[in-house]
């Protein structure tokens, strides 16, 4: 039988790693995810998709298809006079209307009795396609005279990057002839650049590429849908936002909110990649057509073919400094790849590019382009990766020609809370120079040059580097309520998702605030017919933004609590505690009431005492940016160019750990995320636009051989607003690994590579050629 | 095409169930006999989500046809231990933190317990190899790693 | 995967009246790790499937009468790297063997699957065409004997007719003073599938290569022996400048294409690399 962790008298909850409480469930494979519900009459979806990425649908004739026997529905365009015509937005794209604009768009959609019947239908459709010229590479893509991918009138999505992170970014005012596959642009600067370069004694300027690649959820995206004879829709979905996917469903099938519940079942992963809506609208379209239940789970190969992965970036970068080490000039384009659909944060790049260090002088341009492949969505702290790739590669570079050390000449530079970001708003608190400090103390930093001096002799190459990286910190107004029930304990609800185990935290925090022990605290994740709005578990936000709601909502119980005390023990409500299940007058231990009695009383038949209810509504303005630093020990094997890692630090500043369990956990799997980015991950696409990694095997994310322990180091430089002083977690430990093993792959060969991933291919060519 | 039976053995029960010849293990586990604990994470044996036990060895169920496991004895999570009865490794998984979206766990434990009945003293090499194939994509192992070890040691 | 009969033999016979029937529109499975997951990416779809599991003559794992091994067709890959006897007699087999996919997928992928399957990258070919092992096939006419480097006819092909059984490789005793190794190239660790891979066997007499084969995977249509280097080696004493030499020589028998998965500069860089450190192995275990 498993031990929780009690807490201690003094510290109800917060500081202590407490396991997750679910965690007996999923080890004993009893948690239910969307595809192990069954319920009667369940029927199975296929979709059937382009195999062309630009391609005019001629015709469709799914007649066969419809006469199979076991085949309950099959729909295309023709049959959903609700698509709109022009999709704003991937989502609204149900079906193919006339055009396909990406290899895997859905095209026609089949409901039958089994998986095997709804395949063997797809082969039954008869699809015409006239295929056309697609636009593949976004640099050829942003050309006048591309092949232009979105319906003329599509407006730039914004609202990902909203959502994502709050940044203010002013539209450019540049209108130069528009190319027509450019869909976002932004432009920000500050001094003579040019005379900041003229005056520099070195000036580097790189080219850095880092490709699409999937978030790498081992859960496909799965959904069930199924109507009631009232016309209430109910989905069961793998989403990160049940609010948000009520919305956009509602928006796409035109049909008001009320109408639907999205229960967000257990979610097997998402890091961005299950914020919006992808499969539920025509799974729900389907359920409509045939009157059953409809679930529809995506294939590994849909996933990678047509999920919604992260852009491919593209930044060219120069920048110029003097022989003393003063900072002269940064001057970069940045080409984001969204694919058929806007929907990137393409000002954050501008964000970190420019603002992580102190640039006198900076010219930063950014496009969005279309392209026929599937259009993007956030990956775990979008675009920060691949920013810091190339301003952390810069820097190190910079520092290696100056013949400075390298962590110094970050910590040098690193802008500080107050000064100035691109944007002209200021830092808001963030503990960068201590998560640097802090890495550059580390007994593997510090033995660098040993360990370079102790490759070959039958070693490989072996060399270290180091990283620094963040994330500004999303945003969202949320709610939470806390009640208090008949035997004195607390029920929490609020809408979260609880993806990254943050239940545990919010159950820590409310039990603190309040002041019971974590054990009479049970958190409940409602749906979106029961729970208060909620935003999206993502952008580093859940105990930043719903911890403050449970924190505010268990601190209003416990006010309501305490003033229903002060009535019962005429004392006044400042001079009562609670203490051990009960509250007493301080000082007076005999004089007290439980907290059952108050609960059960706000129950009574006839009472004249309410309920507790604590609740609370709150919107938030602060951000608060958490950093992190990696550094790897690698040692490479010169004929074959692999990596072998020997150890991998992350250091991250955290504000305050609430459930340090969870938070090394965050920081271990970011970490590795970003390391398959670093090192084997991509989506590789020929000249036609089409997957040629539509496998796992071919799709390569790094398994347990690969890897060594993980260590993490907390560092806590305590946030102005989070609950406790806490920062957001999630985020920020996907960010270093790119340029800390590019910056450890030139510290051990010499060779500097400026495209991800940094495979054994690229460093034994690399080798060879240097 | 007619349904056969599939007689075997299942958590130590015998089982007589019809299946359509064309599905595979694990769909027939997940469908048929409602043992929702294997996962399909893949289909093509790339992930591990599907690791099963077939006479005791870990295999992907989701590259067997149903009917190859006729006669043969089959292993999921739901029989390495309950809540309330966990095995060693369960248990240790759950005190160490292991599960995030806990969708790779019931693959990973199954490799894992093959791990421990192999090799009395596993070395942390040994323990990587065993769950290399199990992707993970929320933990990066380590923690697994570390209960794995923990469960071993306290035979 | 499309919907399909599956029928259940008992033994080679009833098998072989099964593939004379439909013999085209037929797949047999073994361990299913290849053709499973080509059924479902719809890249075949056979009206009935053949399982083997039942058929005991193709999970044969025996001496040959003391003049080598016999390893059934359905004999798995785990199996071969676990095997004490392959392990120390035909190590190179065994760490083909380790290598495939996973220990998930080790349990049930097959020799004969890998072989049949034939795909360029196939781990197990290379260390069978090294150690002079044959094909043992069943037919409507009785068996034939045909050795594994003339096994391979192109991109997934082999010589098998489709009313034919893959029955079992019979690998000759490599004798004293030899020694066999298989490397190979892949970006992670497991889960993964080769960019080059090489097999080296060689036989000692008086410290000089009495016999020497040298078989490559993944950069020609079928796998393939670098007979040149061969030839620099046979009769000579194996120093490590001739390895060298030998192992720049294998680069003349690939023919390597760029795909995803390397390109052609790499893929001739790593023969020469792969081919200088087997048979540095293959030296020292024949040296031991």
């Amino acid at each position: 039988m498993s031990s929780v962790m009690k807490t201690t008298r003094d510290v109800r909850g917060i500081g202590l790693s407490i396991p997750r409480p679910d965690g007996p469930e999923k080890v004993t494979g009893r948690v239910q995810y969307v595809a192990d519900i069954k319920p009667k009459g369940l029927l199975h979806a296929k979709l059937l998709r382009s195999p062309h990425a630009h391609a005019r649908i001629v015709s469709i004739d799914a007649s066969k298809a419809r006469a199979l026997p076991g085949v309950r529905a099959v729909l295309t365009a023709a049959d959903i006079p609700e698509l709109k015509r022009k999709a704003p937005t991937r989502a609204h794209a149900v079906l193919a209307i006339d055009r396909a604009v990406f290899a895997g768009q859905p095209v026609a959609a089949v409901a039958a009795d089994e998986p095997s019947i709804a395949e063997e239908a797809l082969d039954l459709i008869e699809v015409q396609y006239e295929v056309l010229k697609a636009a593949v590479d976004p640099l050829e893509s942003m050309k006048p005279g591309a092949p232009p991918v979105a319906d003329t009138g599509t407006e730039a999505d914004t609202s990902e990057a909203l959502a994502h992170s709050a940044v203010a970014m002013a539209k450019s005012d540049d209108n130069p002839a528009k190319a027509v596959n450019v869909s976002q642009t932004a432009h920000v600067k500050r001094g003579d650049v040019a005379k900041g370069f003229a005056e520099s004694d070195v000036v580097i300027e790189n080219t850095y590429r880092v490709p699409m690649v999937h978030q790498g959820y081992l859960e496909p995206h799965a959904v069930l849908a199924e109507w009631d004879s009232t016309g209430q829709l109910t989905l069961w979905a793998s989403t990160q936002g049940s609010f948000n996917t009520r919305s956009e469903v509602a928006d796409v099938l035109g049909i008001e909110e009320n109408r639907i519940k999205v229960i967000p079942v257990e979610c097997g992963g998402g890091f961005g990649g299950k914020i919006r809506a992808l499969c539920e609208p025509i799974t729900a379209l389907l359920a409509r057509a045939t009157g059953r239940p409809v679930r529809y789970v995506m294939t590994r190969r849909e996933e990678l073919e047509a999920g919604m992965p992260a852009p491919q970036v593209i930044i060219r970068l120069k920048t110029g400094v003097k022989r003393d080490g003063t900072l002269m000039a940064l001057e970069a384009e940045t080409v984001l790849e969204t694919g058929a659909f806007s929907g990137t944060v393409l000002a954050v790049a501008a964000v970190f590019l420019g603002s992580l260090y102190r640039w006198p002088a900076f010219d930063i341009k950014g496009s969005e382009v279309l392209t026929h492949k599937p259009s993007v969505a956030a990956y775990r702290a979008p675009v920060a990766p691949q920013t810091i790739f190339a301003i952390d590669s810069q820097m190190e570079q910079l520092a290696r020609k100056l013949g400075v050390d390298s962590a110094e000449f970050r910590a040098r530079h690193l802008s500080h809370p107050g000064e100035p970001m691109v944007n002209n708003q200021p830092w808001a608190s963030m503990g960068a120079p201590e998560v640097l400090q802090k890495a550059a103390e580390h007994p593997i930093w510090k033995a660098r040059a040993e360990w370079k001096a102790s490759g070959g002799n039958g070693h490989g190459l072996r060399g270290t580097g180091l990283s620094l990286g963040g994330w500004l910190g999303g945003l969202q107004p949320t709610g939470a309520t806390v009640r208090l029930n008949p035997d004195g304990t607390l029920a929490v609800l609020t809408g979260q998702v609880d993806i990254a185990g943050t239940n545990i935290a919010l159950a820590q925090i409310a039990a603190t605030a309040y002041g019971v022990d974590i054990e009479k605290v049970k958190i409940t994740t409602g749906d979106t017919d029961v729970a208060p709005v909620t935003g999206l578990s993502a952008g580093s936000k859940t105990i930043y933004t719903v911890g403050v709601a449970v924190m505010q909502a268990a601190q209003d119980a416990r006010k309501q609590t305490l003033e229903i005390a002060a009535g019962e023990l005429e004392a006044a409500v400042q001079d009562l505690e609670i203490v051990d299940g009960r509250v007493v007058v301080r000082g007076v231990p005999d004089r007290g009431v439980t907290l059952a009695s108050i609960g059960k009383k706000g129950n009574l038949y006839m009472s004249k005492i309410p309920p507790v209810l604590g609740s609370a509504h709150p919107a938030f303005t602060q951000q608060a940016p958490a950093f992190a630093a990696q550094i790897a020990r690698i040692e490479v094997d010169p004929d074959t160019g692999e990596v072998k890692l020997h150890d991998f630090v992350t250091v991250q500043d955290v504000g305050k750990a609430i459930n340090p369990l969870a938070v090394e956990g965050q920081m271990q799997g970011g970490a590795v995320q970003s390391l398959g980015m670093a090192m084997t991950e991509a989506l590789t696409y020929d000249d036609r636009g089409r997957l040629t990694n539509p496998s796992l095997l071919d799709y390569r994310k790094l398994t347990a051989a690969d890897l060594p322990n993980l260590e993490t180091i907390i560092v806590e430089v305590p946030s102005p607003a989070g609950p406790f002083g806490a920062r957001g977690v999630g985020e920020p430990p996907i960010i270093p690994a790119p340029a800390a093993i590019a910056n450890a792959i030139h510290d051990a060969t010499g060779c500097r590579l400026t495209e991800l991933p940094l495979t054994p291919e690229r460093i034994a060519l690399a080798l060879l050629a240097h | 095409m007619a349904k056969q039976i599939l007689s075997f053995t299942v958590n130590d029960e015998p089982v007589d169930v019809l299946v359509q010849p064309y599905v595979t293990l694990l769909d027939a586990l997940r469908e048929d006999l409602e043992l929702t604990g294997p996962k399909e994470g893949c289909g093509t044996g790339d992930c591990g989500a599907c690791t099963v036990h077939l006479d005791g060895k870990p295999v992907a169920s989701c590259l067997m046809l149903a009917m190859q496991a006729r006669g043969h004895a089959v292993r999921t999570i739901e029989g390495l231990g309950a809540i309330g009865a966990l095995h060693p490794l369960q248990d240790a998984f759950v005190r160490l933190g292991v599960p995030q979206c806990g969708f790779c766990i019931p693959g990973v434990l199954m490799a894992a317990a093959a791990v421990l009945a192999e090799t009395k003293h596993p070395t942390e090499e040994d323990i990587r190899y065993g769950i290399a194939g199990n992707l993970c994509r929320c933990t990066g192992y380590t923690k697994m790693i570390a209960a794995i070890s923990e469960a071993a040691a306290a035979r | 995967m499309r919907r399909f009969d599956l029928a259940t033999p008992h033994n080679v016979d009833d098998c072989l009246k099964l593939l004379a029937e439909r013999g085209t529109e037929t797949k047999l499975v073994a361990g299913g790790t290849d053709l499973l997951p080509q059924m479902k990416n719809g890249l075949i779809h056979p009206a009935r499937v053949i399982d083997l599991s039942g058929v005991p003559e193709v999970h044969v794992l025996a001496a040959d009468d003391g003049r080598g091994v016999r390893v059934g067709a359905a004999v798995t890959a785990r199996q071969l790297e676990r095997d004490t006897r392959i392990q120390s007699a035909y190590p190179s087999l065994a760490e083909s063997g380790a290598l495939v996919g996973s220990i998930q997928v080790r349990n049930l992928a097959t020799v004969g699957g890998n072989i049949c399957n034939a795909a360029p990258s196939a781990d197990m070919a290379p260390p069978l065409v090294a150690l002079d092992a044959e094909a043992v096939i069943a037919g409507p006419s009785g068996r034939r004997r045909v050795p594994m480097a003339a096994f391979f006819t192109g991109v997934r092909r082999t010589v098998l007719a489709p009313d034919e059984l893959l029955l079992e490789f019979s690998i000759p005793a490599p004798g004293p003073h030899s020694g066999g190794c298989y490397l190979r190239h892949t970006p992670r660790r497991e889960l993964d599938i080769a960019v080059v891979g090489v097999a080296s066997q060689l036989t000692l007499a008086n410290g000089v290569c009495a016999k020497v084969r040298i078989c490559l995977a993944a950069v020609a249509t079928t796998p393939v022996r670098a007979t040149a280097a061969e030839r620099a080696l046979e009769g000579q004493r194996p120093t490590p400048e001739l390895i060298e030499q030998a192992a720049t020589l294998a680069i003349e028998a690939a023919k390597p294409i760029s795909d995803q998965r390397g390109s052609v500069e790499f893929r001739r860089h790593l023969v020469r690399v792969l081919t200088r450190r087997t048979l540095t192995t293959a030296l020292a275990r024949a040296s031991a």
